[in-house]
């Protein structure tokens, strides 16, 4: 559809919220790893919910009760990445140090004020997506504000909070969920309302709050690591939250298409919709009653003491601004090639990478900006599944002489493919192994032998084919024309 | 209740808890709430409960400045009025549930998060709807302690109450309580409780009612439909079965233990197998050991003479005998030893408990031979420490678990000072307390 709305008239008014999962080495209030890598579950746990009362009243027990009595929840564990705390059968530990620490460097990122005192909350949760029913949030930082074009945004608050299990299936009444992802900690970046930019720009607003929470460099990267939710309300309706828009891209899309979507309705209901792959929305069942929270008492408050952020301030991570600078001035990235790998999802990894190996920074670049979104499309292969050591050891093997960036396509092909199968291994099953200069002169040689008379970049031709990958091409070329002088 | 320092200013501004206040510190403006203090943390910050829902703390000093924008809440102590009894159809058999502490119903005031507990018929009933299919029910606290808090006196007021409660008629009993010393209890009412015509249940929770994700409601059904359909007329725990919401095990109270701080399967039967398993949700209970007493038409005797200076003593490397001196000089009348492995105690030099046991038995005192591997049967000869301590008159207690031997102890005490008969009697199976053969099967943790 054609876009002519001028969205000043229809006074569209939104407001975001964004979840990006952290990087820590455990989840929030246990041991358990955040890696999400285990692919069977080790067991499944039965359980069921239970209405709880509350001062609201008996009818909304009733609505509970009538929605969760024919529901059964099946939480699949995980072998590393799910304990007894997941699994709701033992009290949170301790709050995660790192996630906090991580959480108020976004916190003061944003320009938030800090409270004093830090109040763990839980928020009611019926749809079985977290075992004890109720979700723990805490509110890190408020009152801040980016700047977007010269003008500030509203940041009403950064919260820190545990990730929901993940949705594996819903079929008659039974729901089943992957515990793995539950209790990853989150932060939750909400703004406050936006008002007077097109679709486009709040998904630019959106991009930059992805960025700045990247800066800390502990973030999570990937499909399911980032969420967004935004509410939409133009003229006249009702706010309309729309929950669960995983890619970024489609965020001004879906601001549209709800745009359409509430032009078109004679009466907008204030309700809650999920967000679907192709940008569109469905409803989902808005839960009875207020906003839920109540205060977690397994652990008790925390203060933050001023030290403590005086010390996070001291060693708050580069602005993405300044590193984009510093990425082409100093490590030599195009403007274009530099704004590709500040936007991947491998931002950290290149950073840590560029820092650990000698290899030009370009090339590392565009295995991430270029050479894996080339595989997917071209072979439709998960490449997301490759994880940082892969690339490490790939590098490495670069590095030392091991393989030459032209074979850097087809061993990660390989390793997608074959993940049990280590690199160097790879190496030598697909004939990669690097071949040395004196092999290289034989194979010309028997080339030259059995293509007599044929032209040089013939020749260059078919000795190619048979060393795609495994030497450097210029090497080829120069090895190939001075064996065919000595010929000819 | 917030500091000193806190309270003299919200007096001065009159605000009160329940107040929407404006908050300025540091020229930044905060407003929401104002909260109760909890007890943990800071008491000098101020809790504000954020318009989205949130609660922060804000430190009090000054230049802080505070300003009542409205009463936004009447937050007061809420006293539910208990319904003590609730009819759904005349065809269906009565019950009766006992509270004495802990919550099978909650309400939370998502306000302030204060979780009020009730333990009236109709809350409980609103909570576990599936109740009215069961039975007709009739709620009644008679205590509320936390079970650390559960003494032998308190035993007896258990023990009582549940005798008046079976003479009025009802078909099955649950006394709800606390975990942790869930299984004194149960041994206790097991030897109090003379002639018993009726299944009694203890069901306790080891995730708090006020949560979506609580016990309660599957420990409490399952106990429910234990009591009023089946025919096991002891004194049984009745708590899940797996850390699944699929089944309870009704485990006899005198072979029960809890084993895992925090699992809701942390009740387990130790040297037998549970009595029976209850399903949930298709309501089957199944036998699993038919070793039990039957429903009858007995009157119910309490019997609850106990003798309280009773104590544990466990054994462990580096034990100095001087301890049992102590117990000693403060009068007490009998000693329950958790040994090690059979049954063994030191017997080697300065740690040898040989002389002291000798002494106490010798003194009138008796002193009962347990053991802390909770698995398994005591012996008296296998090795030369048995023999030592056998030659000492102590008593060795079969199977029982330490905790049991402890309550049984206690109870014959209050019958009999005696040395043969306290023997006599520690050795009689009064309550199922011990077994005579110990199968394969009766072992199975994991």
């Amino acid at each position: 559809m054609v876009n002519v709305l001028n969205y000043e008239d229809i006074n569209l008014k939104c407001g975001l919220e964004i979840h990006r999962q952290l990087n820590t080495s455990h989840k929030l209030f246990c041991g358990c790893s955040t890696n999400m890598i285990e692919k069977k579950p080790i067991t499944e746990i039965k359980r069921k919910l239970h209405p709880v009362a509350s001062e609201l009243g008996e009818v909304d027990v009733a609505a509970q009760y009538e929605f969760l009595r024919n529901r059964q929840f099946n939480y699949q564990v995980f072998h590393g990445e799910n304990c007894l705390v997941e699994c709701d059968e033992e009290p949170i530990h301790l709050l995660n140090q790192e996630a906090l620490e991580i959480a108020l460097q976004v916190a003061l990122l944003f320009n938030c004020i800090i409270p004093e005192e830090i109040h763990i909350m839980r928020k009611t949760v019926i749809d079985g997506s977290n075992t004890s029913a109720f979700q723990r949030t805490m509110v890190i930082g408020l009152n801040g504000f980016i700047e977007y074009k010269g003008k500030k945004i509203e940041i009403l608050h950064v919260s820190l909070e545990e990730d929901a299990a993940g949705l594996v299936e819903e079929k008659n009444g039974s729901v089943t969920y992957r515990l793995n992802r539950l209790s990853i900690p989150l932060v939750e970046i909400g703004t406050g309302l936006i008002v007077g930019y097109s679709p486009e720009e709040i998904q630019n607003i959106a991009y930059t709050i992805g960025m700045i929470c990247r800066s800390t460099g502990k973030v999570k990267r990937g499909i399911g690591t980032i969420r967004q939710d935004v509410n939409v309300s133009i003229k006249g309706g009702q706010r309309v939250e729309i929950k669960g828009v995983q890619e970024l891209g489609l965020l001004s899309k879906v601001i549209e298409l709800e745009v359409q979507r509430q032009l078109s309705l004679p009466r907008v209901e204030k309700e809650t919709r999920a967000a679907l792959p192709d940008g569109t929305t469905k409803f989902t069942r808005p839960l009875p009653g207020a906003a839920r929270m109540y205060p977690e008492t397994d652990i008790p408050p925390f203060k933050i003491e001023k030290t403590f952020i005086q010390k996070i301030k001291k060693n708050l991570p580069e602005p993405w601004d300044k590193k984009l600078i510093r990425f082409k001035e100093e490590l030599k990235l195009s403007y274009d090639l530099a704004n590709q790998i500040l936007r991947s999802d491998y931002l950290d990894l290149f950073e840590s990478l560029t820092k650990k190996f000698k290899i030009n920074p370009s090339v590392i670049a565009n295995v991430f900006v270029s050479t894996l979104k080339d595989l997917k499309k071209r072979e439709n292969i998960s490449v997301e599944n490759l994880i940082d050591e892969d690339f490490e050891k790939l590098f490495e093997l670069l590095e030392t002489g091991k393989l030459v960036k032209e074979s850097i396509p087809d061993i990660l092909s390989y390793k997608v493919k074959n993940p049990e199968i280590a690199m160097t291994e790879i190496i030598k099953k697909i004939g990669l192994e690097a071949i040395s200069k004196e092999e290289l002169t034989k194979i010309v040689n028997d080339t030259l032998e059995k293509n007599k008379g044929q032209p040089l970049n013939k020749i260059i031709g078919i000795v190619m084919s048979k060393v795609r990958g495994r030497i450097k091409s210029e090497e080829v070329a120069e090895i190939v024309k001075k064996e065919f002088e000595k010929v000819y | 209740m917030y500091s000193k320092n806190i309270e003299k200013v919200l007096k001065e501004k009159r605000i009160r808890v329940g107040d929407r206040i404006k908050l300025v510190k540091n020229k930044k403006t905060f407003e929401g709430i104002l909260m109760p203090r909890i007890e943990m943390g800071d008491l000098n910050c101020l809790i504000i409960k954020l318009d989205n829902g949130y609660n922060i703390g804000i430190g009090f000093e000054r230049g802080v400045e505070l300003e009542k924008i409205r009463t936004e809440w009447q937050i007061s102590g809420k006293k539910v009025k208990e319904v003590e009894s609730i009819t759904f159809d005349k065809k269906l058999p009565t019950i009766s549930i006992i509270g004495t502490g802990g919550t099978i119903a909650s309400k939370i005031d998502y306000r302030t998060g204060g979780v009020y507990a009730s333990f009236s018929a109709k809350d409980i009933v609103t909570q576990i709807p599936e109740l009215k299919e069961i039975a007709n029910i009739r709620a009644k606290q008679i205590m509320n302690i936390l079970s650390e808090d559960m003494t032998p006196d308190r035993w007896r007021e258990i023990a009582r109450a549940v005798v008046k409660e079976i003479n009025s008629g009802v078909s099955g009993l649950i006394i709800t309580h606390g975990t942790d010393t869930l299984h004194y209890t149960a041994a206790a009412l097991s030897f109090m409780l003379r002639d018993l015509p009726i299944p009694v249940a203890l069901v306790g929770a080891q995730r708090s009612s006020d949560r979506g994700s609580s016990d309660t409601v599957m420990n409490v059904a399952c106990a429910a439909n234990f009591v009023v359909n089946s025919d096991v007329a002891e004194v049984c725990t009745v708590m899940h079965g797996s850390i699944e919401d699929n089944y309870c095990l009704a485990i006899r109270g005198t072979k029960v233990r809890k084993i895992h701080t925090s699992r809701r399967d942390a009740f387990k039967p130790v040297n037998e197998l549970p009595i029976a398993r209850i399903n949930w949700i298709d309501k089957k209970i199944e036998i699993m050991n038919e070793n039990y007493r039957k429903r009858n038409s007995k009157k119910v005797k309490v019997d609850d003479k106990i003798e309280t200076k009773v104590a544990i003593i466990k054994c462990y490397p580096g034990l100095e005998p001087e301890i049992l001196d102590y117990y000693l000089k403060k009068k007490y009348k009998g000693f329950i030893i958790e040994a090690t492995g059979l049954g063994n105690t030191p017997t080697l030099g300065k740690h040898s408990l040989l002389p002291k046991i000798e002494k106490v038995v010798k003194s009138g005192v008796p002193v009962v031979i347990t053991s802390q591997c909770i698995y398994g049967r005591v012996h008296p000869f296998v090795y030369r420490p048995l023999r030592e301590l056998t030659k000492r008159g102590v008593i060795f207690a079969e199977d029982m678990l330490p905790e049991t031997a402890y309550v049984k102890l206690m109870w014959v005490l209050g019958h009999t000072k005696k040395m043969n008969q306290i023997k006599e009697m520690m050795l009689t199976n009064y309550a199922g307390e011990t077994n005579k053969r110990i199968e394969t099967g009766e072992f199975s943790i994991w």
